[in-house]
């Protein structure tokens, strides 16, 4: 019985700790040497009147959590050589 | 033995967390709608937990550390006592529920907000909670079941229909 109860749980945290990747979006990027600079990305959000609020990396992708020129809340993901919008799953 | 309001509020709570659970790389509306109605729920539980009846109340239930490693040892020697409402174990396994159910939702609500949207810190508390619940639900139906046998009683039906097969009832 206490087997079956260990069991369980390990199950359970084993599903619990899976790939912190959401699997959102993926991007096929390659070698993070070759990624246009997180910094570039940020300058050219601000620059369409984004407020950043975090920058990081999921799925390959740069994500970004940003309130839009709109004072609409965003999470966008952009691929990192392109710095183009890339679509995700997510019902924003 | 438990009111309906107990058992309304377990299963609507069981079902907001399983929801939000699963929803939480989307659809956005279903986990935060899931994630606002569960804090309404634990709130309520909690404000129950004082004002309500006998075996509604924490402190009719929640035993005291001491108690707790005696039952543990207890269950461990088979020579547990029956309980009519929750045992020592599962009463700390609904603390750390409603307490977790309380932060995941607390960081959840401000992570919805203007001010903290994308929050490092709020976001990494949330989804260490948020995924906390699935060790924690396991061992929580886990512990159910394993009572059920012991005890011969059907846990699960008790929490539905209020009543407990056993002779004590």
């Amino acid at each position: 019985m206490i087997r079956i109860l260990m069991f369980s749980v390990a199950a359970a945290c084993l599903m619990a700790s899976q790939a912190n990747a959401t699997g959102l979006a993926t991007c096929n990027s390659g070698p993070k040497s070759a990624w246009k600079p997180e910094a570039q990305l940020q300058k050219m959000l601000i620059g369409q009147g984004w407020q950043i609020r975090r920058i990081k990396e999921d799925g390959g992708c740069y994500e970004v959590y940003a309130i839009d020129g709109n004072g609409k809340r965003v999470e966008t993901y952009f691929h990192p050589l392109t710095l183009e919008v890339v679509p995700t799953s997510k019902t924003n | 033995m438990w009111d309906p309001l107990v058992r309304g509020l377990h299963w609507g709570l069981a079902t907001c967390v399983i929801a939000a659970f699963f929803t939480r790389h989307g659809p956005e509306i279903v986990h935060n709608t899931a994630g606002y109605i569960a804090l309404a729920i634990a709130l309520a539980r909690i404000v129950w937990g004082f004002a309500g009846g006998e075996f509604a109340r924490f402190a009719n239930f929640v035993a005291s550390p001491r108690a707790t490693v005696n039952y543990t040892l207890a269950v461990l020697g088979r020579r547990e006592p029956h309980y009519l409402g929750h045992n020592p174990l599962g009463a700390w396994m609904i603390v750390a529920l409603l307490f977790s159910v309380l932060v995941t939702t607390g960081t959840g609500w401000l992570l919805d907000t203007d001010a903290y949207f994308g929050d490092e810190l709020f976001e990494d508390v949330h989804a260490f909670f948020g995924k906390l619940f699935a060790p924690m639900v396991a061992l929580h139906v886990g512990g159910v079941i394993f009572t059920s046998l012991r005890q011969k009683e059907n846990l699960v039906t008790a929490m539905i229909t209020g009543r407990k097969t056993t002779p004590d009832n």
